[in-house]
């Protein structure tokens, strides 16, 4: 691996923004293909440091600012995956169910699965059944990933389901679940497909998701 | 006689001083006045206009007047009573009482009989309820679980329907909505014997809970107008997260949970004034690595005694939290972070000190945490009820009858004394080492699951009047014909 | 059982001194016996006192005064006994060790016994095995009881034990041990014949050692 890219890679971990970017500018102008950027550079940073958060090394806002790290420099390597064809692992909306207006830990969700490659269209919060039937049909995701943070609120997931599958599209895409009150056994409940205990792994969940 | 003299009531915890928490009094003023929140309720933005706060789209700034207006107007003690009129279940809310109970809405439960954890089910709702009722030093009862196997949408009512029947002690009760918070009221008043009777002598509280940050949101303001207009008394609880939904700073989390509840206040002042209004919230950390609201931790003790000595300062009672742990199971951890929290709430005369008997982060219920804790909660008050100092507890005249080598077994002093002076134990072990082997080496886990199974063969809570239990019955019937509709 | 004897036991069991001995007098009067009176009554009343202490229901304090309404009660009923000639449940000599001068909790045994209808010479605190000694040829008992409650002075207990059998009267009697640091193992190790952990249960281990229970 080239010393850049050992360098992208740090900084992503370490959180800087500036450098990271810088980096990533660097690169390109040098001639160095973006996919090499990004699964060299920019995804095994990102790696380390799920790896680190779940080991009780690093916390979540030293997450948040490595998943910043990267989103700066996707910004600008994105464009140009697209264009010589290199695809991204996959598509993910994401959402908190309705009535509820948590979303730290979707949010989060959302930068990690970013940070693993994946293309992310947050809905944002108070995220209704429709709305959620709608943004499938628009943006034909791989997986479907919902989050609650309250225990009066998570009833919300359910219907969701039940509006995929009258809309006829459960079956096209992975649904995966998350939040304080969620658990494996509701997940099974109400026809989840996954749940994930925290941020790090959901986007593990989401990979293996993506290559199923 | 001695006169000029002041007799320190009990032991109590300060930790402001008067510059701190005019500090914080005022950090929170200019939160509502600068900053503002955002009300999602036309109605209520309506009324805050007319009571002379500035409105901009959903934005509500409350010049610092009127805060202090509605501050003036809530009082500071209140009586909340017992359904059955048995004064001894009554809570009188004021100066230097903590009273105890459980908390609401855990998705899952430790199963009675098998401690096993499972789902939170209808038929735990009664129970939950005569253990409340049976044990002493728990006061007001909610139901440690959200039910499982009812329409989703009637979880609430069904919780209050079960409650209700099989305690006495006032109960605090949540609901989804404005529907849910009518049939609870109608079970209540029905009980009562009619509204004006249920207004001059309340049986329970409403819960309601805005969103941090800054949020009063459009279900919360349901509820609270439904209480306000109906005079019930309310409480208005954030639960900002240090860290994540509030600033990381003790400090900084004090102020805008305090302003969050005040918005509700001012509301609540504006359509009802002087209904008895219980400030909150609860207040914890975000664990940084398990992204979770620590119930065990000592910032969640250190922030809500902060909380409630700003609470006290502005002269109301406030919605304390302690009992509760992050501990999964009934162990080590969830005693130590169960018992102090109780203790420290209890050293702040947390007014109404919920969430007792919660485990795995307010995850499960437990009515073995809840009992285990009574026992902690019965030590706590030995200490926070103090040295009574007076001549005949000085005992100077019976020190010098026995003299030295004597005892004071036969003392009509320590007769007089020896209960109320001491505390004594439910639960604790304090026979010796074979004694205790004789009984079968018992851990407090053993006893306190012993306890709570004795409880539920013996303990017959008072009845409700047979046309109350015709309205539950109603009430329910007619829920589940709206929610099928 | 007939009111009188059943009005006096529960007196006791309530540990009100000033009535007990009024009472006491009515049933001699009525033609009780004074080992009817003993028996039906104080030692009733003394019985149901250790069960509710066992339970946790009385405490300390009000177990002495219904010890104290069984003694007021007991000094009328005494001379009587011994000139009848009445047989007691057996004969207590007990005393605190040497070097210790607690006696709470002797005191304690000592009643209950009386108050199970034993016949008990309370040798005090401070007791020297020498004096144990004495006192066992002078009132020739059934049972000597030991109380220590310091770790420190509880090995005087195998002192005394040790003396009684150079002196020959080990065999004659029954040893039982008690007191905070005490324990079974304890018991076994200095050759005592039982032991109580607490007060009801010294009582209720002297009516074993005596076979009457």
């Amino acid at each position: 691996m080239s010393e850049v890219l050992a360098a992208i890679s740090t900084s992503v971990i370490e959180g800087n923004l500036n450098d990271c970017v810088k980096l990533t500018q660097e690169a390109l102008a040098a001639g160095m293909a973006a996919d090499t950027i990004l699964d060299n550079g920019l995804m095994p940073g990102m790696d380390y440091v799920g790896v680190e958060f779940k080991a009780g090394n690093m916390f979540v806002p030293e997450v948040l600012r490595s998943a910043r790290a990267m989103q700066g420099a996707m910004d600008l390597v994105r464009p140009l995956l697209s264009a010589t064809g290199a695809s991204m692992t996959g598509k993910i909306i994401l959402g908190t169910v309705k009535g509820d207006l948590h979303d730290i830990g979707k949010n989060l969700v959302a930068m990690m699965c970013e940070g693993a490659g994946f293309e992310v269209k947050d809905l944002g919060k108070n995220i209704e059944p429709d709305a959620f039937v709608k943004a499938v049909k628009e943006f034909e995701p791989n997986i479907v990933g919902m989050s609650a943070l309250l225990t009066t609120t998570m009833r919300s997931m359910e219907h969701t389901i039940k509006a995929l599958e009258e809309a006829g599209l459960r079956d096209k895409v992975k649904v995966m679940i998350g939040g304080a009150p969620v658990t494996q056994s509701f997940a099974d409940q109400i026809g989840a497909d996954g749940y994930a205990s925290n941020a790090a792994s959901a986007s593990e969940m989401a990979k293996k998701f993506a290559k199923a | 006689m001695r006169t000029n003299y002041r007799i320190n009531s009990g032991v109590r915890f300060e930790m402001f001083t008067q510059d701190q928490l005019e500090e914080l009094f005022w950090g929170a003023l200019h939160v509502l006045e600068y900053t503002g929140l955002d009300v999602m309720h036309e109605e209520a933005r309506q009324i805050l206009k007319k009571a002379g706060a500035w409105v901009e789209g959903t934005r509500v700034r409350l010049p610092n007047y009127l805060v202090r207006k509605s501050l003036e107007m809530a009082p500071r003690s209140f009586t909340l009573f017992a359904r059955d009129g048995n004064p001894e279940n009554d809570i009188h809310i004021g100066p230097g009482r903590a009273h105890f109970g459980p908390g609401p809405t855990c998705v899952q439960f430790i199963d009675i009989e098998t401690q096993a954890r499972r789902p939170y089910l209808n038929s735990d709702v009664p129970l939950v309820a005569k253990v409340v009722d049976a044990l002493p030093n728990i006061d007001f009862c909610e139901s440690l679980g959200t039910v499982s196997d009812v329409h989703h949408d009637l979880g609430a009512l069904y919780e209050f329907a079960g409650m209700f029947p099989n305690t006495s002690k006032p109960i605090v009760a949540w609901s989804y909505d404005k529907y849910d918070s009518a049939g609870i009221h109608e079970i209540a008043v029905a009980e009562a014997g009619g509204q004006e009777a249920f207004e001059q002598r309340p049986t329970y509280v409403h819960y309601c809970e805005p969103l941090s940050p800054l949020i009063t949101t459009s279900e919360s303001v349901d509820k609270l107008l439904f209480a306000a207009t109906h005079r019930i008394p309310l409480i208005f609880t954030p639960c900002p997260l240090a860290g994540g939904t509030a600033p990381v700073t003790a400090a900084g989390i004090i102020i805008p949970a305090a302003a969050e509840s005040w918005m509700g206040l001012t509301i609540a002042q504006a359509v009802q004034p002087g209904l008895p209004f219980i400030m909150g919230g609860v207040l914890s950390v975000m664990d940084m690595s398990a992204m979770i609201l620590a119930y065990g931790a000592p910032e969640l003790s250190l922030m809500m005694a902060g909380i409630t000595e700003l609470a006290h300062y502005v002269g109301l009672p406030l919605w304390q939290t302690g009992g509760c742990t992050d501990s999964k199971t009934f162990d080590a951890q969830a005693m130590i972070e169960g018992s102090l929290s109780c203790y420290f709430s209890a050293m702040t005369g947390g007014d109404l000190t919920h969430d007792v008997g919660y485990t795995e982060s307010a995850m499960t219920g437990s009515v073995f945490q809840l009992a285990a804790m009574d026992e902690a909660i019965g030590y706590t008050r030995r200490i926070t009820r103090g040295i009574e100092v007076n001549e005949d507890t000085l005992a100077v005249d019976v020190i010098h009858n026995v003299g030295p080598n004597g005892h004071y077994l036969k003392e009509k002093h320590t007769r007089r004394y020896f209960r109320s002076e001491f505390w004594y134990p439910n639960l604790h072990d304090r026979r010796n080492f074979e004694e205790w082997e004789m009984m079968g080496r018992t851990t407090l886990k053993d006893r306190t699951i012993a306890r709570v199974h004795d409880i539920l063969v013996t303990h017959n809570p008072s009845s409700i009047k047979p046309e109350t239990e015709q309205v539950i019955r109603k009430v329910l019937a007619e829920a589940e014909a709206r929610v099928r509709a | 059982m007939s009111a009188i004897l059943e009005q006096l036991s529960a007196v006791v069991i309530e540990g009100d001194e000033t009535k007990s001995p009024g009472l006491v007098q009515k049933a001699l009067d009525e033609g009780f016996t004074a080992k009817e009176i003993l028996d039906n009554a104080l030692v009733v009343g003394m019985t149901e006192v250790g069960i509710r202490f066992k339970r946790g229901d009385m405490f300390v304090p009000e177990v002495l005064m219904s010890a104290e309404a069984m003694q007021t009660g007991l000094g009328i009923l005494r001379p009587l006994l011994a000139a009848s000639g009445a047989e007691m449940l057996g004969k207590i000599v007990m005393g605190t060790v040497k070097g210790d001068l607690h006696d709470i909790g002797k005191n304690l045994v000592g009643m209950l016994c009386e108050g199970s209808g034993f016949d008990v010479i309370d040798l005090g605190f401070n007791v020297a095995p020498e004096k144990f000694i004495e006192a066992v040829k002078q009132h020739k008992p059934n049972i000597i009881g030991m109380s220590a409650l310091l770790t420190t002075t509880m090995r005087s207990m195998g002192h005394t034990i040790k003396a009684l059998e150079e002196a020959g009267l080990r065999a004659g009697v029954k040893i039982m041990v008690g007191g905070a640091p005490v324990d079974r193992e304890f018991a076994d190790r200095v050759g005592a014949d039982g032991y109580g952990s607490n007060a009801p249960a010294g009582a209720d281990l002297a009516k074993q050692l005596m076979g009457a229970a």
